[in-house]
């Protein structure tokens, strides 16, 4: 008696924290529904165990617990697997944030290297330069491809 | 003899410190474009690598090795790279083999070439490492299709079109195979070459631990999905 007033007690607690946490709008509707379902079964099943194990030798399974540690099993599985897969979708995103930055810093300071030497070169006859220089910096880094890199073999 | 401009060097680094800085140098005395990526290390291999002239690009975070490489192909495909070589940061390879293989790219004979261990066998190979990398060859579908020897070499020459085309999704060790996989389903002339690799105390130190491969293996079994 006692296991089924916590088992309850939990759930609905479970049902009132998922309700209150609702601004959460990146939860589907179809997955709020879902779950409240999920856990009026469940209260359902800890009230009247037998149900249960009637259902489960339906499907030929000896007892209600039994059936339900399965389909703890399977979905647990699956929770894993998605979880998985979303943690990978995740560390790409990542990746290619890092990426980006990785590459812009890298061309950013090659083209202030370029342009300090570029500016030192011209100091004297040109004080003006400083301003137009100033100005490149900001220009896209897809087109500072420079006269060095193209080939020159054979 | 002119320098080969066409070509970038793309060296994966993560915490190399000891060595980097001369392999950098031993690069550029053939190929002057050299793109080192640093995968967020924790010792001073940025600052050996900003003391040599090669181009640093450095990611904030670690993200593993097969990130690093596609990093370094994205930034020497911008800087307008013909072919690129991969190269391993801790001094393994013989950079008369890279010259010779993007020597071979760049004469148009093929547009992937792979180095292989197993092809030249002047240099002893660990006897436990040689049976895993053999049995990696031999169980992947790719690699049996290419009819290649050595599963997880770290040179290669690719011309630019096959790097337009590949991306490495695999962020650890995996990308190897994964590179393998995409060639092997692809219609470009793909040549293995004989190359040989520098078993030092420091490389060995540094390999990857066999048990990695289950991880490989997991990784790629699950991507395919």
């Amino acid at each position: 008696m006692i296991v089924q007033i916590v088992l309850v007690a939990a759930a609905l607690a479970a049902l009132v924290y998922f309700v209150r946490s609702g601004q959460n709008v990146g939860i589907r509707a179809s997955k709020r529904l879902a779950f409240g379902l999920f856990v009026l079964l469940n209260i359902y099943a800890v009230l009247r165990p037998e149900d249960v194990t009637a259902l489960a030798r339906m499907v030929g399974v000896g007892r209600g617990t039994d059936l339900i540690v399965y389909l703890l099993v399977v979905a647990f599985v699956f929770g894993m697997l998605n979880t998985y897969l979303r943690d990978r979708e995740i560390s790409q995103h990542l990746t290619n944030l890092a990426r980006q930055i990785a590459i812009r810093d890298a061309e950013l300071a090659r083209r202030e290297e370029e342009l300090t030497a570029m500016l030192r070169r011209h100091e004297a006859p040109d004080a003006g330069s400083a301003e137009t220089a100033e100005t490149t910096v900001g220009a896209s880094p897809n087109g500072s491809r420079s006269a060095r890199d193209h080939e020159t073999t054979s | 003899m002119v320098a080969d401009t066409g070509t970038w060097v793309v060296v994966p680094v993560y915490n190399e410190e000891t060595v980097i800085a001369d392999v950098v140098t031993e690069i550029r005395t053939r190929f002057p474009n050299v793109v080192c990526v640093d995968d967020g290390s924790r010792d001073a291999s940025a600052e050996r690598i900003a003391g040599t002239r090669a181009h640093l690009v450095r990611h904030p975070i670690n993200l593993g090795q097969g990130a690093s490489l596609q990093t370094g192909i994205d930034y020497a495909l911008r800087q307008g790279a013909k072919r690129i070589v991969t190269f391993d940061a801790d001094g393994q390879h013989d950079i008369d083999d890279a010259e010779r293989m993007a020597a071979i790219v760049r004469d148009g004979e093929a547009d992937v070439v792979l180095g292989s261990r197993f092809l030249a066998s002047t240099e002893p190979i660990p006897l436990l490492k040689r049976i895993v990398l053999r049995t990696v060859a031999t169980l992947s579908p790719a690699s049996r299709k290419l009819k290649l020897t050595d599963a997880h070499n770290g040179l290669r020459v690719l011309s630019r079109p096959v790097v337009e085309e590949l991306r490495i999704s695999m962020n650890g060790m995996a990308h190897a195979s994964e590179i393998v996989a995409a060639l092997a389903s692809s219609s470009w002339r793909i040549r293995e070459e004989p190359v040989t690799i520098r078993y030092t105390e420091y490389s060995r130190s540094k390999g990857q631990s066999l048990f990695n491969g289950v991880n490989i293996l997991f990784d790629l079994s699950v991507r395919q999905r």
